[in-house]
């Protein structure tokens, strides 16, 4: 699994398709109503994925772990939030504490973790 | 040559901006491009700040709110430029109406096209932009729309400038390029 992450319009899904050649129809798109769908060879928008779970009472991690067989050959992006002040919404707060959480253990599990800089792709050790 | 600046606010953009404008124009022609149009006392203190940052260190000042290539004309052949920023100069072209309910569909358009002519014409160009992607707060569509575009422009940037840099506490991450010794 190769984990992109970084700030909203880096450039993540753009990098998904030229280094991994991923092609669009094999892409899931995570929103907050609907939380993910196992299988696609590449997993946009897990901090949707995140808000999903805190909206409905269920573990980000748990739920990955779970599947893990079903994403570990994967591509998948998460966007970088992390950087902001502490969100006033109570929800809000647990949605970044979630997304946090997953993509440390995402992370911990990549064979390549990319963060994008306006484009410029930076490959963390 | 041709570099972006980019990073959180107080991580010292600006002043590393100068230092590199300075490194860059050799003792030639420099020029600080201000695009920020002064609103209120606060927008006002802050430029008289920065203007006493640069003291010294040779800067014409130019005024520039819209269209950047303008620039050109003002300055001397052979010219550095410092533009400080490309997000106050992208909120100045999206938001031409004074009462700011109408956004410019054209504004990355002329922006982009702006600073490549700007490029094209000047001896160095550094641009100053603003990183403010990674919080976690759902916008409304008109910060929504100034976040797109202003990364929209940043992208280009990276792609065609030089040298990307990211200021953090200070320090140089370099995403591309060299910097002038």
């Amino acid at each position: 699994m190769d984990l992109i992450i970084g700030g909203a319009y880096q450039g993540k899904r753009e990098y998904a398709k030229t280094r991994f050649g991923v092609e669009d129809g094999e892409i899931y798109t995570c929103t907050e109503d609907t939380g993910v769908a196992f299988g696609a060879r590449c997993l946009d928008r897990l901090e949707e994925f995140a808000l999903w779970c805190v909206r409905n009472g269920q573990d980000p991690v748990a739920i990955f772990r779970e599947h893990r067989q079903e994403w570990q050959d994967s591509v998948l992006i998460c966007q970088d939030i992390f950087c902001g002040v502490v969100p006033l919404g109570a929800d809000m707060r647990a949605w970044r504490e979630a997304t946090g959480r997953l993509c440390a253990y995402l992370s911990a599990r990549a064979e390549t973790v990319t963060r994008m800089f306006c484009g410029i792709p930076q490959r963390l050790v | 040559m041709n570099v972006l600046i980019s990073g959180g606010c107080k991580n010292g953009k600006s002043g590393f901006a100068q230092q590199t404008a300075m490194e860059l124009a050799a003792g030639g022609p420099r020029y600080y491009v201000a695009t920020m149009i002064p609103s209120d006392r606060e927008d006002r203190e802050r430029i008289a700040r920065h203007i006493r940052n640069r003291e010294g260190l040779g800067f014409e000042t130019l005024e520039v709110g819209r269209r950047i290539e303008d620039c050109l004309t003002l300055a001397a052949p052979d010219a550095t430029f410092l533009v400080d920023s490309v997000t106050a100069l992208l909120l100045n072209e999206l938001f031409c109406d004074p009462a700011g309910e109408q956004a410019d569909p054209e504004a990355v358009k002329r922006c982009r096209e702006g600073m490549k002519k700007l490029m094209a014409g000047a001896k160095n160009v550094v641009f100053v932009s603003d990183y403010i992607y990674s919080d976690a707060f759902r916008y409304d569509a008109y910060t929504e729309l100034y976040r797109a575009s202003l990364a929209a422009l940043d992208r280009f940037l990276a792609q065609t400038c030089d040298t990307v840099a990211e200021l953090c506490a200070g320090r140089v991450i370099l995403h591309k390029g060299g910097l002038p010794v």
